[in-house]
C-alpha cells in the first residue's frame, strides 16, 4: 500500500511506512512538545524528498514566525513559496472554513494552482472558537476535514493538550474522526524532563503500539528509542520497574 | 526665510525613488497602511476579515476598515467575498508585490523613513 512518508527519522517506522495518503492526522501534545516542528518536518520533507507541494494554515502565529522557526533547522521556507511549492498561509477557523466549503473557494485555489498534496492545520483546537456546543463543533471539524480529503491532501491537523505532564482528560471529539492519532507528552525520569511520543490508532494499517523517547535535534524531529525499563509512562511520571521483571522480559 | 527653509526641506524629503515618493503620497499615506502593508509583506499569504487583521495589527477594526478599503482600492491588496464574509488579501499582481518589496527594503534604510514619515504627516493636515 502507497504510503505518505514523513521522512522522520524513526516516526515512519512507527507508522508502518508512513500516513495512508489522502487521510487525516491528529498530533496532539503539550506547548513546546514539537507539534508544530513536526507539522513543518512533514511539509518540508515532502516538497524536498518526495515532490509534493504542501500548505501550512496556521491560526495563531504569524507566517513570519514559522520562516524563522523553519531557517533553524536549515530549511528554507521563502525560497520554496518564490518557487510555488509552499504556501504558509494566515487565516481564522472562519475564514478556512468557507474557504474549502465554496466553491472557487481561497484554499481551493491555492490547491489547484501549487497542485498541494499536503496540508497542516495548526492548530484544530481553534475550532473551538467557532461554537461553544460540542456536538456543533464535532460537525465543523468533520466537515472541515473531509473538504480537505475532497482536495485529496493528506491532512496534519495539531491539537494543544492543556496538560504538561500526565494523561489528558479533556475530551478529545476529533480523535473519533481522523484517521491516525499521534501523541507527544513531557516524561519525567531522574528529574529530568524528556519527550515521549506513541501512536494512539491508525485506521487501516497495523503501527507500533510501544512508547518511544524523541528529541528535536538540530535537523527536526527524532524518533529514538522506546523506554526501557519504565513504566507508567503515560503518568508523565513513571517508575522504574522491578529489576527481576526487567531480567526476565524486557532485556531478554 | 522661514519659506525658504520649508522649500529647502520639502526638497530634501522629495529627494527619493520618484516612484516610492508616489507610492508614499498617494498608496501608503498613512501610518496604519504602513502596518498593514509591512504585515502583509511579512505574512503574505494571509487571507483573513478586517476585523482579525485589525487584531493582528493590534488596533481598532473602525480604524482598519477604511484603510483597509484604500488599499483595495489603490490595488496594493483584494478583497473577496465568500457568502457573507469579506476576506482581504494581498495583490497578485507580479508589478504591485514588486513595489511593496521595494517600499519595505527602502525602509530598512533610516533616511528613507524619516522623509517617509514627514510626507505622511504633511498628508494627514
Amino acid at each position: 500500500m502507497d504510503r505518505v512518508k514523513t521522512g522522520i527519522t524513526g516516526l515512519d517506522d512507527m507508522l508502518g511506512g508512513g500516513f495512508l495518503p489522502k487521510t487525516a492526522n491528529l498530533v496532539e501534545g503539550a506547548p513546546g512538545t514539537g507539534k508544530t516542528t513536526l507539522g513543518m518536518q512533514f511539509i518540508y520533507n515532502g516538497i524536498t524528498q518526495f515532490n509534493e507541494p504542501g500548505i501550512i494554515i496556521t491560526f495563531e502565529e504569524f507566517p513570519k514566525q514559522y520562516y524563522y522557526d523553519a531557517a533553524a533547522f536549515g530549511w528554507d521556507f521563502q525560497e520554496l513559496e518564490k518557487k510555488g511549492l509552499l504556501k504558509v498561509i494566515m487565516t481564522s477557523p472562519e475564514v478556512s472554513k468557507l474557504g474549502v466549503e465554496s466553491v472557487g473557494g481561497l484554499l481551493s485555489q491555492h490547491i489547484q494552482q501549487m497542485d498541494a498534496r499536503r496540508i497542516v492545520v495548526d492548530s484544530i483546537t481553534h475550532f473551538g472558537r467557532l461554537t461553544q456546543d460540542p456536538i456543533e463543533l464535532r460537525s465543523l471539524e468533520f466537515n472541515f476535514i473531509n473538504a480537505l480529503k475532497r482536495e485529496e491532501l493528506t491532512c496534519l491537523l495539531t491539537r494543544e493538550s492543556p496538560v504538561l505532564l500526565g494523561e489528558n482528560t479533556e475530551d478529545a471529539g476529533i480523535g473519533f474522526i481522523v484517521d491516525s492519532y499521534i501523541v507527544m507528552r513531557y516524561v519525567e525520569i531522574e528529574s529530568a524532563i524528556r519527550k515521549a511520543l506513541f501512536v494512539l490508532k491508525m485506521r487501516g494499517s497495523d503501527h507500533a503500539k510501544d512508547i518511544r523517547q524523541f528529541d528535536i535535534v538540530a535537523n527536526g524531529l527524532e524518533v529514538q528509542a522506546r523506554f526501557e525499563g519504565q513504566e507508567g509512562i503515560l503518568s508523565g511520571s513513571p517508575r522504574r520497574m522491578a529489576d527481576s521483571f526487567v531480567k526476565a522480559f524486557v532485556k531478554r | 526665510m522661514a519659506s525658504n527653509g520649508d522649500d529647502f526641506t520639502a526638497r530634501l524629503m522629495d529627494d527619493m525613488d520618484p516612484v516610492l515618493l508616489d507610492f508614499v503620497k498617494t498608496k501608503v499615506n498613512s501610518f496604519i497602511k504602513w502596518d498593514l502593508v509591512r504585515f502583509f509583506h511579512e505574512n503574505p499569504h494571509t487571507a483573513d476579515t478586517v476585523e482579525n487583521i485589525a487584531k493582528y495589527a493590534g488596533r481598532n477594526v473602525s480604524a482598519v476598515e477604511p484603510e483597509l478599503e484604500d488599499l483595495v482600492e489603490n490595488g496594493i491588496m483584494t478583497k473577496t467575498q465568500l457568502n457573507d464574509t469579506t476576506i482581504f488579501t494581498l495583490a497578485t499582481d507580479d508589478e504591485m508585490r514588486s513595489l511593496v518589496d521595494k517600499f519595505i527594503l527602502a525602509c530598512e534604510d533610516r533616511h528613507f523613513r524619516v522623509k517617509a514619515v514627514y510626507h505622511i504627516i504633511r498628508g494627514m493636515r
